[in-house]
């Protein structure tokens, strides 16, 4: 953690050292940087028994063991409920932190994915920071900083996280015995090590990646294939919202793929199982055509975030990047 | 752990325990019963961090055996399953066996139960108490502060200190408050005090009532301990824990009115009768409001009017009147709970203005109290 996160873990830190914890942080950074670690370990030494140095939890006395399990009951946690943070979690909160901690003065919470939460329940959750009781303390974990209330922001001390290199984890990934071609593509596409083994190992994975390649060659080939390629292949494969998202993921590091062979930086390449189909096809194309086609594809990702009809969605794409497009 | 045990009384704790045990927990651990076996006997406890009731199972009893201690240990256990397991085993004599990694053996005539338990060393710690902070009240006059208390907490969140009663004790005195801001019930009580210290403190109204049903109408006596952050009622082998809240409870001493312009005597259960036809009607309308005047000092009329609905009224005789003509009204709902909380046959209200609260106490009797607010009519 300290070589992931050293300026966050340097701050949090300073403020034990000198006491001067603040009543309310805000943990934002994207998916993967860490901010649960972060979070529980500023739990943890709240509550450690015995620091070390005087700031680091010790991880082996009971209430570090209990923070661990989840097990302390001076510590909540509220996550979404479904696809968000409803106004009643917020005022079960509320109650909870009216009475007296179960055993100890200090009580703690932690909201994971605060821009999840309702306007009703951010609003509730505002009087609550505005005021808080003493000797409680507020987490805030979020990936996405600009939708939380400017009001609530206001009245949090914000710890930024930096998102970590693809370079570090793809050292990771090949450390954990991953094919260096596969690694490179992986830590192209998420920022946690786990789910980055997990999908480096899956079969769906490998067969996705061959699919997106097989679409972009039936696209350049004969156009009006495309269509019932996406529906032979395509749709059997990528069925939910998140798979298609990253089938999208995977074609725009394709297509990158292809711009910097034209652009000569081929060090960069990710794909780098495909890389003679990628210089072949590199001839074939230009770099306005594929700026165009990568264009189109991250209209497509934003679409797919608003709930867009992922078959609507995967056709008009196939339009747009198609010869000669802009007649959709 | 190791420990034989006769199958009545461990079913008796934990059904004891299992009322504060609840399966909508966000702390894993707390959907278990932890036990704990030592030479003295074995002690069981559920919690669901508001309450946490520990029931003791002593070694012997009267002169015979109840539990046979072969090692000392800890477990807790899932209470869903322990429960039903205990409530089913076929013999009067149960065994239970914690072995190694957290595996736990019950054993009963032929049947034999493999659980997997957890940690008894993430259990939450109930606060070691101190002896001599110690007062001690009878259980049935425990019960009686509850329940002529309890009714009157607020049950609306936005001021959570109001959700609770507030225990004050000083001078060998207890003094026990509830109010929702529209009414407000009070009693005193005296007690014996271990000591000469003085508390203050706001137990949740939820927890009091749990309490009252776990506790028997004897005479028996409770002991009551107070610390910074808990509760915690002693009775002789069951310990109830309470979180308290926090805050400081409003200064409700003005709001009781110091003197009286007009006093109504009524017998209490005519005049409940009474209330309660009356809000009949009044139910559908908004705030369930009767109206009260006197007649000539010598009767007052009880009338509600729902235009849409209809119109009650109803004429009751009274002990006496002093001070003057009035009329009144307020809300029917308080006025009744009010009146059951009371003891006595009869009641006298004092009131000191068609505006202002009025306050209901029996005759003869200064340790109850209760107050209601007026409502505005027009």
């Amino acid at each position: 953690m300290e070589r992931v996160q050293p300026a966050a873990l340097k701050m949090v830190k300073n403020s034990i050292l000198k006491g001067r914890v603040a009543h309310a942080y805000l943990l934002e950074g994207s998916r993967g940087t860490g901010k649960r670690e972060i979070g529980l370990l500023m739990a943890k030494s709240m509550f450690c028994l015995t620091l070390v140095d005087g700031y680091k939890p010790c991880e082996v006395c009971l209430n570090c063991k209990r923070i661990s399990h989840g097990n302390h009951p001076d510590i909540h946690l509220v996550e979404p409920d479904g696809l968000s943070i409803k106004k009643g979690q917020i005022q079960l909160l509320q109650e909870e932190f009216a009475k007296t901690g179960v055993e100890s003065q200090k009580k703690l919470y932690t909201i994971v994915h605060a821009d999840k939460m309702t306007v009703n329940a951010a609003n509730s959750l505002l009087k609550f920071l505005e005021e808080p009781y003493p000797g409680t303390m507020a987490i805030l974990i979020t990936e996405q900083l600009q939708q939380i209330l400017p009001t609530i922001l206001s009245r949090c001390q914000v710890i930024p996280m930096r998102p970590l290199s693809p370079e570090l984890l793809e050292k990771k990934l090949e450390a954990a015995g991953i094919d260096a071609n596969k690694a490179r593509l992986v830590a192209q596409l998420t920022n946690n090590l786990e789910e980055a083994l997990e999908w480096s190992r899956d079969d769906w994975f490998a067969q996705a990646q061959k699919i997106v390649v097989e679409l972009y060659e039936v696209l350049k080939k004969s156009p009006l294939e495309a269509m019932t390629m996406l529906q032979e292949d395509w749709f059997g494969h990528f069925k939910e919202k998140g798979q298609i998202d990253r089938g999208l993921d995977l074609l725009l590091l394709f297509l990158k793929d292809l711009l910097y062979i034209q652009l000569g930086t081929t060090e960069k390449i990710v794909n780098l199982g495909e890389r003679s189909r990628l210089e072949q096809h590199a001839l074939q194309t230009s770099g306005r055509r594929l700026t165009g086609q990568m264009a189109a594809i991250l209209d497509s990702k934003r679409k797919l975030q608003a709930n867009m009809n992922p078959q609507l969605l995967m056709e008009e794409l196939v339009l747009k990047m198609q010869e000669g497009s802009s007649f959709v | 752990m190791r420990f034989i045990i006769q199958r009545d009384h461990l079913l008796q704790s934990v059904q004891d325990v299992m009322k504060a045990v609840t399966s909508r927990t966000t702390i894993p651990i707390l959907t278990g019963i932890k036990i704990v076996a030592n030479e003295k006997g074995v002690t069981l406890t559920g919690s669901d961090s508001d309450i946490s009731i520990e029931s003791f199972i002593p070694r012997e009893e009267e002169g015979s055996e109840i539990v046979e201690i072969k090692r000392s240990g800890s477990i807790v256990l899932q209470a869903k399953f322990f429960s039903e397991i205990v409530r089913k085993l076929p013999t009067d004599t149960v065994e239970i066996e914690a072995g190694e990694n957290l595996q736990t053996v019950i054993r009963s005539g032929k049947s034999n139960f493999n659980l997997n338990g957890l940690d008894a060393e993430e259990y939450p710690h109930l606060p070691q108490i101190a002896e001599d902070r110690v007062f001690s009240i009878p259980t049935d006059l425990l019960k009686t502060l509850i329940r002529q208390t309890g009714f009157a907490v607020s049950t609306s969140e936005t001021r959570p200190i109001l959700t609770g009663v507030n225990w004050r004790v000083a001078d060998g005195q207890l003094t026990c408050i509830a109010t929702d801001s529209h009414r407000l019930a009070l009693r005193k009580a005296s007690i014996e005090a271990g000591g000469e210290e003085t508390y203050n403190a706001v137990i949740p109204g939820k927890s009091l009532s749990e309490l009252s049903k776990i506790l028997d109408d004897t005479t028996e006596k409770v002991e009551i301990v107070i610390t910074d952050t808990q509760v915690l009622f002693k009775t002789k082998h069951l310990l109830f824990f309470s979180r308290l809240l926090e805050g400081n409870y409003p200064d409700t001493s003005k709001l009781i009115p110091a003197e009286s312009k007009i006093d109504v005597v009524v017998n209490t259960k005519e005049f409940l009768h009474a209330i309660d036809r009356a809000s009949l009607l009044a139910k559908e309308g908004r705030n369930n409001v009767v109206k009260l005047s006197t007649i000539e000092e010598k009767s007052v009329e009880i009338t509600s009017n729902t235009p849409e609905i209809g119109k009650v009224t109803e004429e009751v005789a009274t002990e006496s009147i002093e001070g003057g003509e009035l009329g009144i009204s307020f809300n029917a709902k308080y006025m009744m709970d009010a009146l059951k909380a009371l003891e006595g046959s009869e009641i006298k209200i004092s009131f000191t203005g068609a505006m202002r609260p009025f306050v209901i106490h029996p005759v003869n009797d200064d340790t109850t109290l209760q107050l209601i607010v007026p409502v505005r009519t027009y």
